[in-house]
């Protein structure tokens, strides 16, 4: 569960996220829809506690992200875009561990976890070797393994397949869609419709900081008698206008 | 802020910096053999510029004198049993000669010395020499010392001749006795610069670190996954704070283990007059000591805590490693303004003076007179240094715009 009211957060004149509520049900897929600059990073920093909202909250789970920031970070997991951001010089079973002792979890519930995700990734021919020297595919699989090492039960991704090729790509979907299966409450943000469509269960659509609508696709489709997200989207950016 | 968290944080940065080819280059390596290459090859010159100076001395005769009766004198008297000065033949004018290195010495003696030996007068000797080169000029002494001393064993003698003792030629003799040299070792080269030494390694030994726990974490997009795990970010702060302020210790370990081995490749470097080391003697109360350790320790942290305020606030790495050589001139201005500085010119205030109070501490110490109240003022102003910087870095840590720039 997770359920942000009001979240504002102002850089100077700039308010980057303004006033967006939504909620989010366990196990399933919410996609923050947005073109560029309209605020999903900044959104999902704040829920990961790493910015302080301007106004307003978010709880996940139980925990409020202003008042017990570090509980939120022990249950969330995250995967933002671009780089695997895994430290080069440790090993793929080290970056694992860190990221587990760092969430509080035992030194044996770390090694067992581990060796059940390096099975589980295919890992297990790399997982003693540093991380600098694999392949983007090899340091993708890791950087899924160490979001989740903790089970957390949030996951936030930060427009995940930004860059990527479409195998790569097509591993990160099925990384989230397995996520899900856990039964993992998810928070996606995406500016490529066709992902958000594949994946997402329900979608808000944010456009300067703004939320200007929430629903399945099928609502928003009925809604706004378009065909494709893309159209609903464009739509809705006039409106806003 | 959890210790624990503080704890894992700092272990893992020590390994992660510990496998970086950069930081052991320049936070262990360096600071390990630059004084064993540096005395090295400062003995390696030394020795050689000595062995002109004292071998082959090469003196010409200048063309009115060169007969075959004053080359017999200066050859089988004057120069007899001198095995490093030798007489060579000039074709050329004696000054051009000396410009051409053909001879360092042009002699001119006058054609009339048998009878003035003779009659007991002054012969006259004059030599020609390049005072500029550094070799004419140090052998100059050689020769002077052969023709003086060829000199005094006529006056021996003559006075043996008159039936005279040649203790009528000194009629005071005049003995020196130095003071023994109890904990003072003042003159000692290396006890003056050692603070400053000292003081810029301690400046750049954490730097490598410092650069790469914040600015590298940033630029290699690590930081964002670490700020979503559970610790707070002054827990994060704090493991990285311990990570900088260990390497900058373990560069000045470095630095004194290289030093001792500097100092077993070439001992005479340790003294201004290039002779007797005399470190045997030398000793620092334990109580000294330990206050002067903790004094650098704290300098240590005081650059931790900047470096790492300065990492933090940079954008990437270059932006920091270009703020952070800029920190070094903190450290080496005070460094260098109080080099020559003697353990008894300083004053009670230079030990409230941040990085002035730990290289004030540390000559005092060195130098022997020690006061114990000096010292605490330096550690206890220190402290003091060490709160505001962290509390700075602390401030700078939390600021998302700062945190968050790009
Ligand atoms: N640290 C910051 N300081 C100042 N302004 C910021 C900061 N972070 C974001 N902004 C501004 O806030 C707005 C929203 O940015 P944000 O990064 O959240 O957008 P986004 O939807 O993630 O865009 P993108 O698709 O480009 O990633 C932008 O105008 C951006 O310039
Ligand atoms: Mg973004």
């Amino acid at each position: 569960m997770l359920k942000l009211e009001g979240l504002t957060k102002s850089f100077g004149d700039i308010v980057a996220v303004d006033g967006v509520s939504f909620s989010v049900q366990e196990g399933e897929i919410f996609g923050l829809l947005g073109e560029n600059g309209a605020g999903k990073t900044t959104t999902l920093r704040m829920l990961a506690t790493m910015l302080k909202p301007t106004s307003g909250t978010a709880k996940l789970g139980k925990y409020d992200v202003v008042a017990d920031p570090e509980q939120v970070r022990g249950s969330i997991g995250i995967l933002f875009g671009g780089e695997t951001g895994l430290y080069d010089r440790l090993t793929v079973a080290e970056n694992i561990r860190y990221f587990g002792e760092l969430n509080d979890m035992p030194s044996a519930d770390i090694k067992r976890r581990t060796d059940q995700l390096s099975a589980a990734f295919g890992m297990q021919d790399y997982i003693h070797r540093r991380a600098g020297k694999l392949s983007k595919g090899m340091k993708q699989k890791a950087a899924f393994a160490r979001s989740i090492i903790h089970d957390p039960g949030i996951m936030l991704f930060d427009e995940p397949t930004s860059g990527l090729d479409v195998g790569a790509m097509r591993e990160v979907h099925a990384f989230i869609l397995q996520c899900k299966a856990e039964g993992k409450t998810i928070v996606l943000s995406s500016h490529i419709m066709n992902e958000v469509e594949k994946l997402c269960d329900r979608i808000g659509i944010i456009h300067q900081g703004r939320l200007v609508d929430v629903g399945s696709i099928g609502e928003l489709r009925a809604k706004y008698g378009g065909d494709s997200l893309e159209e609903i989207f464009v739509k809705l950016a006039e409106v806003v206008r | 802020m959890s210790l624990r968290h503080m704890w894992i944080v700092f272990r893992k940065e020590a390994r992660d910096l510990a496998r970086d080819r950069r930081t052991l280059v320049s936070s262990l390596l360096i600071p390990l053999i630059m004084y064993p290459v540096l005395f090295g090859l400062m003995s390696m010159g030394m020795d050689k510029l000595d062995r002109d100076i004292q071998q082959n001395i090469t003196v010409a005769l200048a063309p009115s004198s060169d007969t075959g009766e004053v080359r017999d004198f200066l050859q089988n008297r004057v120069f007899l049993g001198r095995e490093s000065i030798r007489l060579v033949e000039i074709n050329v004018d004696p000054v051009e000669a000396i410009k051409k290195g053909e001879a360092r010495f042009v002699l001119e003696v006058a054609a009339d010395f048998e009878e003035k030996i003779a009659t007991h007068q002054p012969v006259a000797i004059s030599i020609l020499y390049d005072d500029s080169d550094t070799m004419a000029a140090g052998s100059v002494g050689i020769v002077n010392q052969a023709i003086a001393a060829y000199g005094q064993s006529l006056v021996v003698e003559r006075l043996n001749e008159l039936g005279i003792s040649t203790d009528i030629l000194q009629p005071v003799r005049i003995d020196y006795a130095s003071i023994p040299d109890d904990q003072k070792s003042g003159n000692h080269m290396i006890l003056m610069m050692l603070p400053m030494m000292m003081t810029i390694m301690i400046a750049v030994g954490g730097i490598p670190a410092a650069t790469d726990l914040v600015a590298g974490e940033k630029e290699r997009s690590t930081f964002e996954p670490l700020l979503t795990t559970k610790p707070g970010r002054m827990s994060l702060l704090f493991g990285k704070y311990l990570t900088v302020t260990l390497f900058s210790l373990v560069s000045v370990v470095a630095q004194f283990a290289g030093m001792t081995m500097g100092i077993l490749v070439n001992p005479g470097y340790l003294s201004m007059n290039g002779s007797s080391p005399g470190l045997g003697g030398f000793s620092v109360p334990l109580g000294a000591l330990v206050l002067v350790i903790l004094i650098t320790v704290a300098l240590g942290m005081v650059f931790a805590g900047l470096q790492l305020a300065i990492s933090t606030y940079s954008r990437s790495f270059k932006e920091a490693q270009t703020y952070l050589s800029f920190l070094i001139f903190v450290a080496m201005i005070p460094a260098y303004a109080t080099m020559m500085m003697q353990p008894q010119d300083l004053q009670a205030v230079m030990f409230a003076v941040p990085v002035l109070n730990a290289i004030a501490a540390l000559k005092m110490v060195l130098g022997g007179a020690i006061s114990n109240t000096n010292l605490l003022i330096a550690l206890f102003s220190s402290m003091i240094y060490v709160i505001i910087t962290l509390v700075f870095s602390a401030r700078l840590f939390r600021r998302e715009n700062v945190l968050f720039r790009s």
